[in-house]
C-alpha cells in the first residue's frame, strides 16, 4: 500500500470507521464514573482536552489533581501555560505533585500563547500541558494545529476555554463542561459517549487529603456569616 | 611516521583586509611602507605589480583600493586558523607569519585517509575564504619548503619519494632567512636543493655556518625540530563575512548555523561547554548590534544554540543592512556530560531544559516562572514562584523531595488550588461581602498568625461562596479589621 496512506491510518486521530485494535493511549482520571464513560478508561493522551467552564476554567483544576499525581512520577513538566493565578505550593505538594516541575508560562500575545503551547506539546519534555486560551475566539486551524501538536508524544493536554466555546466546533478529542464543582458534562467525545452528565461521587476522595474543590454546604452559612464580622 | 602538512596562506596580509568582502571584490592592494606588497587578481590584471609605489598605482587606474597591511589582523586570521586546525590535530603550530604547521599523520584513519582529510581542509577554508599552498613531508620544514611548489595547491607531490628527491628541484632562495649563505652558494653555483644536499654537512658548516646546516637537517629529519605546540585559547571568537548586505533576518542563519557548528566544534575539541554566547551583527554603518543567548544548563550541542538563536533573530528588527557575523563565546566551563534515563517510559526526546530555554529566549526571562514551598506559616510566603533560569531541569531533579510523603507539615485546613499573587481588598457592607457578586461564608474560621517579632499578622480564613456557587479563600484581618481575598478553589 502507498506509505503515505499507510502513515495516514496509523495516525491514532484518523477515523476508520470501524473500532479497530488501535489503541489509545490513556490515563486514568482518578474518578472511577468518569473513567467508565470515557473511550479508553481515562484522559485521552497525545490529543487535546478542551474544558469549558467560567472563569478562566477555576473550577476544573481538581478533576485533574489526581492526574497530575500519576504524571508526578514520570519526572517530567507540567506546564501551566497563561495561568489565571498562581498554583498554591503547598496544595500540590500535599498531593504528591513534585512541584518543581511545575512551569508557568506566562505570554504576552495571543501569538506568544499559541507558540508557548505548542512548543510545550511537541518538545516530549513535558508530562502534561494546562493551557488557558480565555474568552478569546480561536479559529480551527489553530486548535487542530495545537492537537497535531500533541499528536507526536504522549502529553496530557488540556485547553480551557470560556462556556461560549461549546457552540462551535473544536477538533478536541474530549470536550467537556464544567457549571459546578463535581459535576461533568460531556459535549464530545470520539468513539465515546457524549451528552451526558458525570457527577463525581465521594467515595474517590482521598480520606485525610482535603479535597479542596467542594466543601459541604453548610445550613448555618448566615449565622456564620454574622458571628464572623462581629469577631 | 609523523606526517606534517604545510597550510602557507600567501595572500594572508590581504585576504586578512578583504576576507570579508567576498562578493564582489573592488581591485585592491595592500601596501607596507608605501610599496605595494601584495594584489588581489584584479589589480594585478591592471597591471599593479608588487614593489610599486603608491603613485604608480593610482596612476594605474583610480578605483584601485589601496589597504595599509595591518599585521594585527593577520594574526588574529592566523589564530583563527589554528583554532580550527586544532578540531584537526591536536599537534601545530603556527610557522613565520603565514603558515600553519599541522601533523596529520596521527588523524589519518581518523579522517578514512589523506586524500579525505585534504578534501575537507580545501572545502573548510574556501568556505572561510582563504586561498592557500599546501605541502606534506616527514618534517615540518621540509612540509614548509615543499609548499612553495608551483601548483602545490592541487598536487600535493607523492610523499612516497625519497624527501631529498622532492626537495631537490626547490630553489635556494626560498630560505630568506640566510640571505647570504644563499647568495654566496648561488655565486658558487648551486641555487637548488639538489645541488647541496648531496654535499657534506660537515663541509657546509664551514662555509655557511652551523645555523644553516641545524636547518637542512631538521628539514631532512636528522635533528631534533621541537617548537611549542599550539593550545587553545580560553574563550572563543569567530566571524563571518557575508560578501553582501544583509537585510532579511532569515538570511542571518546559515551564517548563525556555521558560526555554532564551529562553536561546538571548538568546545568538543577542548571538552568545554558553555551557558552563555553573544552575537554581534556588525552593521554596514559599522554599527553593532548585540544579542546575548542564555541557556539554563551548559552544553555544546549546536542544534540547542541554533534554536536559541533563530529565535532571537526572528524578533530582531533589522533596520539596516548587516554584512558581517560575530559569535563571542567567553564563559566556559569543564564538560559535564549527562547521561539519559534508559529505562524511563515516558518518550522524551529531548533534555527538560531545552523547552525552558525556548520559553525564556523567546517571552523573556521573566515570563517562565516554577513554584516552591516554603515552611511558612503565611499562604503568600509558603509558596513562591521564582523566575531565575539557574537549576534548570530540575523536573527530575530529586523527586524524593516533592513526595507526600516528605510533607511533614501537612495541611489541616482547606487549601486552593489557586492563589492570587496579592491578597485583594474586598468590600464589604452591612454585614455582606462583595466580589464579583455576594459572597456567603461556608467554613472557617482557621486562624492564621505570624510575624508578630517583626510585622504582626493575624487572620481568620474562610471559604466564601459566591452566587454562581464558586468558592474562595478570603481572610479578615484582624488588627487592621478589613476582608481580603487570596485564593480560588478550582
Amino acid at each position: 500500500m502507498n506509505t503515505a496512506i499507510d502513515q495516514v491510518i496509523q495516525r491514532n486521530d484518523t477515523w476508520l470507521g470501524r473500532n479497530t485494535a488501535t489503541v489509545q493511549r490513556s490515563l486514568a482520571t482518578g474518578y472511577r464514573k468518569l473513567d467508565e464513560q470515557l473511550y479508553g478508561n481515562g484522559w485521552p493522551l497525545g490529543n487535546t482536552v478542551e474544558l469549558l467552564s467560567d472563569g478562566n476554567g477555576l473550577g476544573a483544576m481538581g478533576l485533574f489533581l489526581p492526574a497530575m499525581e500519576q504524571l508526578s512520577q514520570q519526572g517530567r513538566w507540567q506546564a501551566f501555560i497563561a495561568p489565571p493565578y498562581t498554583p498554591y505550593a503547598p496544595l500540590l505538594e500535599a498531593r504528591g505533585i513534585d512541584v518543581q516541575q511545575v512551569l508557568l508560562v506566562h505570554p504576552q500575545s495571543r501569538q506568544d500563547l499559541l507558540w508557548s503551547i505548542e512548543q510545550a506539546l511537541r518538545s516530549s519534555t513535558c508530562s502534561a500541558v494546562f493551557a488557558w486560551l480565555g474568552a478569546a475566539e480561536f479559529r480551527y486551524s489553530e486548535l487542530r494545529k495545537l492537537q497535531l501538536a500533541a499528536a507526536g508524544s504522549d502529553v496530557f493536554s488540556v485547553l480551557f476555554r470560556a462556556r461560549q466555546a461549546a457552540h462551535n466546533h473544536a477538533p478536541a478529542a474530549l470536550r467537556l463542561e464544567m457549571k459546578e464543582y463535581r459535576r461533568v458534562h460531556i459535549l464530545k467525545q470520539r468513539g465515546g459517549n457524549q451528552y451526558l452528565d458525570v457527577n463525581l461521587g465521594v467515595e474517590d476522595d482521598i480520606p485525610g487529603q482535603p479535597q479542596l474543590w467542594e466543601l459541604p454546604a453548610y445550613p448555618a452559612a448566615e449565622s456564620r456569616q454574622a458571628s464572623a464580622f462581629s469577631a | 611516521m609523523s606526517l606534517w602538512l604545510c597550510l602557507r596562506f600567501q595572500q594572508l596580509p590581504l585576504q586578512a583586509l578583504t576576507r570579508r568582502d567576498r562578493g564582489e571584490q573592488p581591485a585592491s592592494a595592500v601596501l607596507e611602507k608605501q610599496r605595494v606588497l601584495q594584489a588581489c587578481d584584479a589589480a594585478l590584471a591592471l597591471g599593479v605589480k608588487p614593489g610599486m609605489g603608491t603613485a604608480t598605482v593610482r596612476a594605474l587606474g583610480d578605483d584601485i583600493c589601496l589597504l595599509e597591511r595591518e599585521p594585527a589582523r593577520e594574526q588574529q586570521c592566523l589564530q583563527q586558523l589554528c583554532c580550527w586546525a586544532y578540531s584537526i590535530t591536536p599537534t601545530l603550530y603556527s610557522y613565520r607569519e603565514d603558515c600553519l604547521l599541522l601533523e596529520v599523520g596521527g588523524c589519518l584513519s581518523l579522517f578514512k585517509g589523506l586524500d579525505r582529510l585534504l578534501a575537507q581542509i580545501c572545502s573548510d577554508l574556501s568556505s572561510r575564504g582563504y586561498n592557500y599552498c599546501s605541502g606534506l613531508a616527514e618534517t615540518a620544514k621540509a612540509a614548509w619548503l615543499l609548499s612553495h611548489r608551483e601548483h602545490s595547491h592541487t598536487e600535493t607531490g607523492d610523499p612516497r619519494l625519497p624527501l631529498a628527491e622532492q626537495l631537490a628541484p626547490l630553489p635556494l632562495n626560498l630560505l630568506d632567512d640566510f640571505p647570504q649563505q644563499v647568495a654566496s652558494l648561488a655565486k658558487a653555483g648551486l641555487r637548488q636543493f639538489g645541488d647541496i644536499l648531496p654535499l657534506s654537512h660537515r663541509a657546509l658548516a664551514r662555509r655557511c655556518g652551523r645555523e644553516f646546516v641545524h636547518f637542512l637537517q631538521q628539514t631532512l629529519g636528522m635533528a631534533h625540530d621541537h617548537r611549542p605546540e599550539f593550545q587553545p585559547p580560553p574563550t572563543f571568537s569567530d566571524d563571518y563575512w557575508f560578501g553582501y548586505e544583509v537585510k532579511a533576518n532569515q538570511e542571518l542563519l546559515p551564517a548563525v548555523q556555521l558560526l555554532l557548528q564551529s562553536l561546538c566544534q571548538f568546545l568538543r575539541n577542548t571538552q568545554l561547554q558553555s551557558q552563555k554566547i553573544e552575537w554581534q551583527l556588525h552593521s554596514i554603518n559599522r554599527k553593532i548590534i548585540s544579542l546575548e543567548v542564555y541557556c539554563s544548563l551548559p552544553h555544546a550541542n549546536w542544534k540547542e544554540w541554533y534554536q536559541l538563536t533563530s529565535l532571537k533573530v526572528e524578533q530582531l528588527q533589522l533596520d539596516m543592512a548587516i554584512e558581517g557575523v560575530g559569535l563571542y563565546c567567553q564563559q566556559l566551563s569543564a564538560g559535564n556530560s549527562r547521561t539519559r534515563d534508559l529505562f524511563s517510559s515516558a518518550e522524551q526526546r529531548e533534555p527538560l531544559h531545552s523547552l525552558l530555554d525556548r520559553l525564556q529566549t523567546r517571552l523573556g526571562l521573566q515570563s517562565v516562572e516554577k513554584i516552591a514551598c516554603r515552611d511558612e506559616h503565611l499562604p503568600e510566603f509558603a509558596s513562591y514562584s521564582s523566575s531565575d533560569g539557574g537549576g534548570g531541569g530540575t523536573a527530575s531533579g530529586d523527586t524524593a523531595s516533592g513526595g507526600a510523603t516528605t510533607n511533614t507539615t501537612g495541611l489541616h485546613g482547606q487549601r486552593p488550588f489557586w492563589l492570587m499573587p496579592e491578597p485583594q481588598a474586598l468590600s464589604a457592607s452591612s454585614h455582606r461581602l462583595y466580589w464579583n457578586g455576594r459572597l456567603t461564608l461556608v467554613e472557617g474560621p482557621e486562624r492564621i498568625e505570624d510575624n508578630w517579632w517583626l510585622d504582626a499578622v493575624s487572620r481568620d480564613y474562610y471559604v466564601a461562596r459566591d452566587t454562581a456557587g464558586y468558592q474562595y479563600w478570603v481572610f479578615r484581618d484582624r488588627l487592621r479589621n478589613h476582608w481580603f481575598i487570596q485564593g480560588v478553589f478550582a
